[in-house]
């Protein structure tokens, strides 16, 4: 465990440097997007050797998955790892200084853990406090660092530097990765591994769709998460003056 | 002190038009705001609603919702934003030719976009003066058998060329004009900027768009 942990803020701090060291070239406004990818081709390879790795491999266990948990299962694990990952919810809101969003992830958790038995029932949002993201990318964004080049990697998909960076230090802050146990390296295994068929099974039609009406696959899958990442530091609050004019 | 007569009514006068004159401007912006809510409100309810009629067979569906679409949308301007940079050196007969590719292709996928929402009802919330021409209208689409919170659709009119048109929409935050360009322009930067490969290409995702997905 000391050393996969050594590992994963290993990699943190140096998609931290990256994302530093990429500070100076990365505007971030609509107008930019287009832009600020120096790694395009390395970037398009990664792209299909993680389409490779999900035609052969996640589709299929999603299938399986599909085949074998009913939607209420699948909704219950759903819901399980969102309640998981509140703490760092939480965390992350409070180095936002974004106090009330911070409140209700309280609220989350302690609603859902019990009333939601640990976490596989959601009676938070029922009752009117409906689940947000928030990780330590945003933190960083909300902080003033900026994205840097763009970078899809293997196994994961689009990211940056700070984002990159983000991932590392959310699995420090994660409070079941500081509970020393014998076999955490099969619990972290079990979640990531249900974590990526949760979310595979959630956005599949989605990507699917955006494969078969795109014109450049790879440089829709760009701007959609840069503008996606750009509404999620703002919490969804609007920057109409960056739109650009007809 | 007492105010003579005169000096008291102009005094008075000044005041009701202070007093008037914010209404007097605010009331041409509000009015044009309520025109592209409006606008959004009616039509996107009649293409939902031709999306959801079951009576229609797949080719009546298709071209009622492509009338309606044509005639909201301005497919010109959009296609000519998309183009980026390459509006300035693409050949003028290109450009045209790529409006046309394009309007096929708006209507191809701008009816599997909303195919999927049949199911959800959408309402207008507000919306926001960018410009006294250009207005982006907040909606929320929510699906009624489900807990999680409605997402957010935004539709940007504008209204300078005397009647509403939209130019754009945004999901969750994502414009589909801005996603639409960084596709082409990079399409575009790696064809040599030749417009003409680019309008091959919509001409056949739009066919196929058009076809039954596997």
């Amino acid at each position: 465990m000391g050393r996969f942990k050594a590992l994963v803020l290993a990699v943190g701090g140096l998609a931290l440097c990256a994302g530093l060291a990429g500070c100076a070239t990365a505007p971030s406004s609509p107008g930019a997007l287009t832009i600020n990818d120096p790694y395009e081709q390395t970037n398009r390879d990664t792209l299909k050797l993680n389409g490779k790795i999900d035609k052969y491999f996640v589709v299929p266990t999603v299938a399986v998955y599909f085949v074998l948990v009913p939607e209420g299962g699948r909704r219950g694990v759903h819901n399980f790892l969102g309640n998981l990952s509140l703490p760092t919810i939480f965390v992350n809101d409070m180095l936002q200084g974004e106090v009330s969003r911070a409140g209700k992830s309280i609220w989350r958790l302690a609603l859902n853990s019990t009333l939601g038995l640990g976490g596989f029932f959601d009676p938070a949002s029922k009752i009117g406090i409906p689940g947000h993201g928030e990780d330590f990318g945003q933190t960083l964004a909300v902080w003033g660092v900026k994205e840097g080049p763009y970078l899809v990697l293997p196994f994961i998909g689009p990211s940056n530097p700070r984002d990159a960076a983000g991932l590392a230090v959310d699995a420090f802050i994660d409070p079941t990765n500081q509970i020393a146990f014998k076999q955490h390296i099969w619990w972290s295994a079990g979640r990531e591994y249900f974590t990526l068929l949760d979310l595979k099974g959630q956005t599949y039609q989605t990507i699917q769709g955006i494969q078969r009406s795109s014109v450049d696959y790879y440089s829709s899958l760009r701007s959609l998460y840069r503008q996606l990442r750009n509404d999620q530091i703002r919490n969804g609050r609007k920057q109409n003056e960056d739109l650009p004019d007809f | 002190m007492r105010l003579s007569m005169p000096l008291m009514r102009r005094a008075l006068l000044v005041l009701a038009i202070l007093a008037v004159a914010p209404l007097l401007t605010a009331k041409p912006a509000a009015a044009a705001q309520n025109v592209a809510e409006s606008f959004v409100d009616e039509n996107i309810h009649r293409g939902l609603d031709i999306l959801r009629d079951k009576k229609l067979s797949t080719v009546q569906r298709r071209d009622q919702f492509e009338t309606l679409l044509l005639g909201l949308v301005d497919v010109r301007r959009i296609a000519v934003f998309t183009l980026g940079q390459y509006r300035r050196t693409a050949p003028p007969e290109d450009v045209e030719a790529f409006v046309g590719a394009f309007r096929n292709y708006a209507a191809a996928a701008y009816q599997s976009y909303f195919a999927k929402y049949t199911n959800q009802t959408l309402k207008v919330t507000g919306s926001t003066e960018v410009k006294p021409t250009d207005f982006i209208v907040q909606t929320q689409l929510s699906d009624p058998n489900s807990s999680q919170p409605p997402a957010e659709v935004d539709f940007r009119v504008r209204t300078d060329t005397g009647k509403p048109v939209l130019v754009d929409v945004a999901y969750q935050g994502i414009w589909l004009s801005l996603e639409e360009r960084d596709q082409f322009v990079s399409f575009l930067g790696q064809n040599n900027g030749n417009v003409r490969t680019l309008i091959a290409h919509l001409s056949e995702l739009a066919v196929n768009l058009g076809k039954p997905s596997n």
